[in-house]
Protein backbone atom coordinates (compact mmCIF):
# COMPACT_ATOMS: atom_id res chain seq x y z
CA UNK A 1 0.00 0.00 0.00
CA UNK A 2 2.86 2.43 1.04
CA UNK A 3 4.68 1.47 -1.64
CA UNK A 4 2.37 2.04 -4.44
CA UNK A 5 1.81 5.40 -2.53
CA UNK A 6 5.47 6.23 -2.82
CA UNK A 7 5.96 5.26 -6.71
CA UNK A 8 2.50 7.47 -7.67
CA UNK A 9 4.38 10.09 -5.65
CA UNK A 10 7.45 9.57 -7.51
CA UNK A 11 5.54 9.00 -10.89
CA UNK A 12 3.81 12.35 -10.61
CA UNK A 13 6.66 14.29 -9.35
CA UNK A 14 8.67 12.59 -12.38
CA UNK A 15 5.53 14.00 -14.61
CA UNK A 16 5.66 17.57 -13.05
CA UNK A 17 9.54 17.73 -14.12
CA UNK A 18 9.04 16.53 -17.04
CA UNK A 19 6.22 18.90 -18.24
CA UNK A 20 8.26 21.74 -16.53
CA UNK A 21 11.68 20.67 -18.59
CA UNK A 22 9.37 20.72 -21.25
CA UNK A 23 7.99 24.24 -20.35
CA UNK A 24 11.28 25.83 -20.14
CA UNK A 25 12.78 24.62 -23.32
CA UNK A 26 9.89 26.07 -25.08
CA UNK A 27 10.56 29.20 -23.61
CA UNK A 28 13.89 29.21 -23.71
CA UNK A 29 13.61 29.02 -27.98
CA UNK A 30 10.82 31.02 -28.21
CA UNK A 31 12.48 33.89 -26.29
CA UNK A 32 16.15 33.50 -27.82
CA UNK A 33 17.37 36.56 -29.79
CA UNK A 34 19.18 34.74 -32.58
CA UNK A 35 16.46 32.30 -33.29
CA UNK A 36 13.82 35.65 -33.51
CA UNK A 37 16.27 37.55 -35.28
CA UNK A 38 16.17 34.37 -38.00
CA UNK A 39 12.55 34.73 -38.66
CA UNK A 40 12.57 38.23 -38.65
CA UNK A 41 15.39 37.92 -41.23
CA UNK A 42 12.89 35.50 -43.20
CA UNK A 43 10.09 37.86 -42.99
CA UNK A 44 11.60 40.39 -44.12
CA UNK A 45 13.29 38.70 -47.31
CA UNK A 46 9.79 37.46 -48.09
CA UNK A 47 7.85 40.45 -47.21
CA UNK A 48 10.68 42.28 -49.28
CA UNK A 49 10.97 39.97 -52.20
CA UNK A 50 6.87 39.94 -52.92
CA UNK A 51 7.01 44.21 -52.56
CA UNK A 52 9.82 44.42 -55.24
CA UNK A 53 7.63 41.80 -57.59
CA UNK A 54 4.65 44.02 -57.35
CA UNK A 55 6.60 47.66 -57.57
CA UNK A 56 8.31 46.24 -61.05
CA UNK A 57 4.93 46.09 -62.22
CA UNK A 58 2.32 47.66 -63.68
CA UNK A 59 -0.50 46.63 -66.25
CA UNK A 60 -1.30 49.40 -68.09
CA UNK A 61 -3.05 47.98 -70.89
CA UNK A 62 -5.93 50.27 -69.43
CA UNK A 63 -6.63 53.16 -67.35
CA UNK A 64 -8.22 51.16 -64.83
CA UNK A 65 -5.87 48.77 -64.51
CA UNK A 66 -3.32 51.14 -63.86
CA UNK A 67 -4.89 52.52 -61.44
CA UNK A 68 -5.27 49.81 -59.49
CA UNK A 69 -1.38 48.75 -60.32
CA UNK A 70 -0.70 52.23 -58.28
CA UNK A 71 -2.61 51.05 -55.58
CA UNK A 72 -1.12 47.52 -55.36
CA UNK A 73 2.47 49.81 -55.33
CA UNK A 74 0.71 51.95 -52.10
CA UNK A 75 0.00 49.07 -50.65
CA UNK A 76 3.20 47.27 -50.36
CA UNK A 77 4.93 50.59 -49.69
CA UNK A 78 5.38 53.02 -46.70
CA UNK A 79 7.46 56.26 -45.32
CA UNK A 80 8.65 58.53 -48.62
CA UNK A 81 7.98 55.85 -51.17
CA UNK A 82 4.42 56.01 -50.56
CA UNK A 83 4.03 59.74 -50.38
CA UNK A 84 5.86 59.49 -53.79
CA UNK A 85 3.75 57.21 -55.60
CA UNK A 86 0.49 58.44 -54.38
CA UNK A 87 1.44 61.46 -56.77
CA UNK A 88 2.19 59.71 -59.73
CA UNK A 89 -1.00 59.44 -62.36
CA UNK A 90 -2.10 56.47 -63.53
CA UNK A 91 -2.28 56.52 -67.24
CA UNK A 92 -2.58 53.48 -70.12
CA UNK A 93 1.03 53.06 -71.37
CA UNK A 94 3.76 50.39 -71.46
CA UNK A 95 3.15 47.35 -69.46
CA UNK A 96 5.77 45.59 -67.25
CA UNK A 97 5.96 42.51 -65.92
CA UNK A 98 8.80 42.13 -62.74
CA UNK A 99 10.52 38.57 -61.59
CA UNK A 100 12.64 38.74 -58.94
CA UNK A 101 15.47 36.21 -59.87
CA UNK A 102 16.70 36.19 -56.35
CA UNK A 103 17.01 38.55 -52.92
CA UNK A 104 19.48 38.75 -49.91
CA UNK A 105 18.66 40.61 -46.86
CA UNK A 106 22.06 42.52 -46.60
CA UNK A 107 20.89 44.32 -42.93
CA UNK A 108 18.93 43.87 -40.22
CA UNK A 109 18.01 46.13 -37.36
CA UNK A 110 14.91 44.19 -35.36
CA UNK A 111 15.03 46.71 -32.64
CA UNK A 112 14.12 49.91 -35.09
CA UNK A 113 12.32 47.67 -37.77
CA UNK A 114 14.74 48.41 -40.66
CA UNK A 115 16.08 46.06 -43.00
CA UNK A 116 18.12 46.29 -46.41
CA UNK A 117 17.65 44.71 -49.04
CA UNK A 118 18.99 43.66 -52.74
CA UNK A 119 17.41 42.51 -55.37
CA UNK A 120 18.07 40.90 -59.04
CA UNK A 121 14.95 41.70 -61.52
CA UNK A 122 13.80 40.54 -64.54
CA UNK A 123 11.64 42.72 -65.78
CA UNK A 124 9.62 42.14 -69.43
CA UNK A 125 8.20 44.91 -70.67
CA UNK A 126 5.20 45.68 -73.33
CA UNK A 127 4.67 48.66 -74.86
CA UNK A 128 1.16 49.56 -75.88
CA UNK A 129 1.53 48.74 -79.39
CA UNK A 130 4.26 45.67 -79.69
CA UNK A 131 3.08 42.48 -78.62
CA UNK A 132 6.37 40.95 -77.60
CA UNK A 133 8.05 42.18 -74.52
CA UNK A 134 11.38 43.77 -74.14
CA UNK A 135 13.15 41.57 -71.47
CA UNK A 136 15.44 43.90 -69.01
CA UNK A 137 17.79 42.78 -65.95
CA UNK A 138 17.94 45.27 -62.86
CA UNK A 139 19.64 45.45 -59.71
CA UNK A 140 18.08 47.25 -57.20
CA UNK A 141 18.66 47.59 -53.76
CA UNK A 142 15.19 47.90 -51.45
CA UNK A 143 15.20 49.85 -47.94
CA UNK A 144 12.27 47.96 -45.60
CA UNK A 145 10.65 49.27 -42.26
CA UNK A 146 8.43 47.25 -40.23
CA UNK A 147 5.22 48.66 -39.78
CA UNK A 148 2.70 48.01 -37.28
CA UNK A 149 1.20 45.01 -38.55
CA UNK A 150 4.28 43.16 -38.28
CA UNK A 151 4.77 43.60 -42.24
CA UNK A 152 7.51 44.75 -43.99
CA UNK A 153 6.85 47.57 -46.97
CA UNK A 154 9.53 49.47 -48.96
CA UNK A 155 10.65 52.76 -47.93
CA UNK A 156 12.57 53.23 -50.85
CA UNK A 157 13.51 51.64 -53.59
CA UNK A 158 16.57 52.58 -56.11
CA UNK A 159 18.74 50.89 -59.22
CA UNK A 160 22.43 49.90 -57.70
CA UNK A 161 24.60 52.40 -59.88
CA UNK A 162 28.17 51.87 -61.57
CA UNK A 163 30.30 53.14 -59.88
CA UNK A 164 32.90 54.92 -61.76
CA UNK A 165 36.44 53.45 -61.96
CA UNK A 166 38.86 54.11 -59.61
CA UNK A 167 41.73 56.02 -60.63
CA UNK A 168 44.84 53.11 -61.02
CA UNK A 169 42.53 50.06 -60.74
CA UNK A 170 41.66 50.21 -64.47
CA UNK A 171 45.33 49.88 -65.73
CA UNK B 1 -5.02 10.14 2.81
CA UNK B 2 -4.69 8.49 6.28
CA UNK B 3 -7.59 9.74 7.37
CA UNK B 4 -9.70 8.65 4.41
CA UNK B 5 -8.47 5.17 4.48
CA UNK B 6 -9.31 4.95 7.99
CA UNK B 7 -13.06 5.51 7.38
CA UNK B 8 -14.00 2.41 5.77
CA UNK B 9 -12.31 0.24 8.20
CA UNK B 10 -14.30 1.84 11.19
CA UNK B 11 -17.32 1.40 9.28
CA UNK B 12 -15.97 -2.53 8.57
CA UNK B 13 -16.07 -2.89 12.34
CA UNK B 14 -19.37 -1.21 13.60
CA UNK B 15 -21.52 -3.51 11.17
CA UNK B 16 -19.97 -7.24 10.21
CA UNK B 17 -22.84 -7.32 7.47
CA UNK B 18 -21.32 -4.16 5.84
CA UNK B 19 -18.06 -5.32 5.22
CA UNK B 20 -18.26 -6.17 1.61
CA UNK B 21 -20.07 -2.98 1.01
CA UNK B 22 -17.73 -1.14 2.79
CA UNK B 23 -14.71 -2.73 1.05
CA UNK B 24 -16.01 -2.21 -2.48
CA UNK B 25 -16.65 0.94 -1.47
CA UNK B 26 -13.04 1.88 -0.32
CA UNK B 27 -11.72 0.62 -3.64
CA UNK B 28 -13.60 2.18 -6.04
CA UNK B 29 -12.98 5.58 -4.17
CA UNK B 30 -9.33 4.54 -3.93
CA UNK B 31 -9.85 3.40 -7.74
CA UNK B 32 -11.41 6.92 -8.80
CA UNK B 33 -8.14 8.62 -6.86
CA UNK B 34 -5.65 6.34 -9.21
CA UNK B 35 -7.63 7.29 -11.96
CA UNK B 36 -7.06 10.94 -11.12
CA UNK B 37 -3.82 10.46 -10.56
CA UNK B 38 -2.61 8.69 -13.44
CA UNK B 39 -4.90 11.20 -15.86
CA UNK B 40 -3.13 13.86 -13.86
CA UNK B 41 0.18 12.25 -15.04
CA UNK B 42 -0.35 11.61 -18.34
CA UNK B 43 -1.69 15.30 -19.21
CA UNK B 44 1.81 16.53 -17.49
CA UNK B 45 3.23 14.37 -19.76
CA UNK B 46 1.92 15.08 -22.71
CA UNK B 47 1.59 18.25 -22.04
CA UNK B 48 6.00 18.08 -21.35
CA UNK B 49 5.94 16.20 -24.69
CA UNK B 50 3.62 19.15 -26.74
CA UNK B 51 6.38 21.65 -25.19
CA UNK B 52 9.49 19.83 -26.01
CA UNK B 53 7.93 19.29 -29.55
CA UNK B 54 7.18 22.52 -29.83
CA UNK B 55 10.71 23.73 -28.64
CA UNK B 56 12.10 21.38 -31.32
CA UNK B 57 9.77 22.95 -34.41
CA UNK B 58 11.56 26.01 -33.46
CA UNK B 59 15.10 25.20 -33.18
CA UNK B 60 14.85 23.56 -36.14
CA UNK B 61 13.11 26.04 -38.23
CA UNK B 62 15.15 26.84 -41.64
CA UNK B 63 15.38 30.30 -40.22
CA UNK B 64 16.96 28.68 -37.48
CA UNK B 65 19.60 26.82 -39.82
CA UNK B 66 20.02 29.92 -41.84
CA UNK B 67 22.65 31.98 -40.07
CA UNK B 68 22.81 34.34 -42.45
CA UNK B 69 23.43 38.22 -40.01
CA UNK B 70 22.72 36.31 -37.16
CA UNK B 71 25.93 34.81 -37.15
CA UNK B 72 27.80 38.07 -38.01
CA UNK B 73 30.96 37.36 -38.19
CA UNK B 74 30.47 34.51 -40.21
CA UNK B 75 28.67 35.92 -42.79
CA UNK B 76 31.20 38.90 -42.98
CA UNK B 77 34.19 36.64 -43.45
CA UNK B 78 31.88 34.85 -46.47
CA UNK B 79 30.80 37.41 -47.61
CA UNK B 80 34.36 39.08 -47.62
CA UNK B 81 36.39 36.33 -49.35
CA UNK B 82 33.65 35.69 -51.84
CA UNK B 83 33.58 39.25 -53.08
CA UNK B 84 37.52 39.04 -53.09
CA UNK B 85 37.82 35.71 -54.53
CA UNK B 86 35.43 37.14 -57.33
CA UNK B 87 37.12 40.57 -58.02
CA UNK B 88 40.52 38.46 -58.31
CA UNK B 89 39.62 35.97 -60.90
CA UNK B 90 37.82 38.32 -63.13
CA UNK B 91 40.84 41.20 -62.68
CA UNK B 92 43.38 40.54 -65.60
CA UNK B 93 45.81 42.86 -67.62
CA UNK B 94 47.04 41.64 -70.92
CA UNK B 95 49.60 39.93 -69.91
CA UNK B 96 48.87 38.97 -66.53
CA UNK B 97 46.46 36.22 -67.11
CA UNK B 98 48.57 34.01 -65.19
CA UNK B 99 47.88 35.79 -61.77
CA UNK B 100 44.13 35.19 -62.26
CA UNK B 101 44.41 31.35 -63.38
CA UNK B 102 46.63 31.26 -60.30
CA UNK B 103 43.58 32.93 -58.10
CA UNK B 104 40.72 30.64 -59.71
CA UNK B 105 42.76 27.16 -59.00
CA UNK B 106 42.81 28.76 -54.84
CA UNK B 107 39.53 29.96 -55.01
CA UNK B 108 37.28 28.15 -57.40
CA UNK B 109 36.59 24.40 -57.36
CA UNK B 110 33.78 22.13 -58.82
CA UNK B 111 31.52 23.47 -61.58
CA UNK B 112 32.55 26.41 -60.88
CA UNK B 113 36.62 26.06 -61.77
CA UNK B 114 35.36 23.98 -65.07
CA UNK B 115 32.82 26.96 -65.98
CA UNK B 116 36.12 29.49 -65.41
CA UNK B 117 38.45 27.03 -67.28
CA UNK B 118 36.63 26.99 -70.26
CA UNK B 119 35.56 30.70 -70.68
CA UNK B 120 39.32 31.68 -70.29
CA UNK B 121 40.37 29.22 -72.75
CA UNK B 122 37.85 31.10 -75.02
CA UNK B 123 39.24 35.09 -74.18
CA UNK B 124 43.23 34.32 -73.66
CA UNK B 125 43.84 34.83 -76.84
CA UNK B 126 42.02 37.60 -77.76
CA UNK B 127 43.60 39.31 -74.30
CA UNK B 128 46.86 39.02 -75.43
CA UNK B 129 46.11 40.31 -78.96
CA UNK B 130 43.86 43.42 -78.28
CA UNK B 131 45.39 44.60 -75.50
CA UNK B 132 41.96 44.22 -72.96
CA UNK B 133 42.23 45.04 -69.28
CA UNK B 134 39.48 43.90 -67.22
CA UNK B 135 39.15 45.01 -63.51
CA UNK B 136 35.97 43.44 -61.25
CA UNK B 137 34.69 45.00 -58.19
CA UNK B 138 32.12 43.78 -55.88
CA UNK B 139 29.75 46.66 -55.13
CA UNK B 140 27.05 44.75 -52.83
CA UNK B 141 27.31 41.43 -51.20
CA UNK B 142 24.83 39.62 -50.06
CA UNK B 143 24.13 36.31 -47.63
CA UNK B 144 21.42 34.72 -48.53
CA UNK B 145 22.19 31.30 -46.78
CA UNK B 146 24.55 30.57 -44.17
CA UNK B 147 24.58 26.79 -43.30
CA UNK B 148 27.93 25.48 -41.46
CA UNK B 149 29.41 24.98 -44.58
CA UNK B 150 27.62 25.92 -47.14
CA UNK B 151 26.77 29.37 -48.17
CA UNK B 152 24.62 30.88 -51.10
CA UNK B 153 25.51 34.74 -52.03
CA UNK B 154 23.91 37.38 -54.35
CA UNK B 155 26.78 39.32 -55.51
CA UNK B 156 26.61 42.56 -57.42
CA UNK B 157 29.88 42.99 -59.61
CA UNK B 158 31.04 46.49 -61.72
CA UNK B 159 33.52 45.30 -64.65
CA UNK B 160 35.47 47.97 -65.94
CA UNK B 161 37.04 46.72 -69.20
CA UNK B 162 39.37 48.85 -71.58
CA UNK B 163 40.45 47.25 -74.82
CA UNK B 164 43.87 48.83 -76.14
CA UNK B 165 43.70 52.35 -75.63
CA UNK B 166 40.18 52.57 -76.16
CA UNK B 167 37.89 54.49 -73.27
CA UNK B 168 37.13 52.07 -70.41
CA UNK B 169 33.71 50.94 -70.61
CA UNK B 170 32.32 49.51 -67.13
CA UNK B 171 29.46 47.09 -67.63
CA UNK B 172 26.80 45.59 -63.91
CA UNK B 173 26.89 41.61 -63.43
CA UNK B 174 24.94 40.33 -60.73
CA UNK B 175 25.67 36.57 -59.89
CA UNK B 176 24.09 33.91 -57.29
CA UNK B 177 27.10 31.99 -55.70
CA UNK B 178 27.83 28.93 -53.84
CA UNK B 179 30.27 28.76 -51.93
CA UNK B 180 31.80 25.87 -49.67
CA UNK B 181 33.95 26.12 -46.63
CA UNK B 182 36.92 23.44 -47.19
CA UNK B 183 40.34 23.51 -45.28
CA UNK B 184 39.05 26.73 -43.31
CA UNK B 185 38.64 28.87 -47.10
CA UNK B 186 35.67 29.46 -48.67
CA UNK B 187 35.64 28.30 -52.27
CA UNK B 188 33.05 29.17 -55.18
CA UNK B 189 31.88 25.50 -56.32
CA UNK B 190 28.94 27.17 -58.81
CA UNK B 191 28.44 30.62 -60.26
CA UNK B 192 24.99 31.32 -61.98
CA UNK B 193 24.20 34.92 -64.08
CA UNK B 194 21.44 36.67 -62.56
Amino acid sequence: MRRARILTGAGLVLALGFCGTGAWTYAQARTDDTLAYGRERDEALADGRAAVAVLTTLDASTRQRAERGVRAWRAVSTGPLREELGRAGAESGASARGTVTEAAVTALDPRTGTAKLIATVRVEVTSAGSSRPAVDRKRLEAVLARTGEAEWKVRALSAVPLTAAEEGEDR
Amino acid sequence: MTGRTAEPATEAADDDGGELLAGTRGTSRRGLRRLLLVGTAAVLVLGGCGFLHAAHRLNSAPSAENRALTDTEATARVAGEVGNALARVFSYTPDGTAAAERSARTVLDGRAARQYDVLFDRVRGDVAEQRVTLSTRAVRTGVVELDGDRARLLVFLDQTSRRGTDAATTAPAQLTVTARLRDDRWRIVDITAR
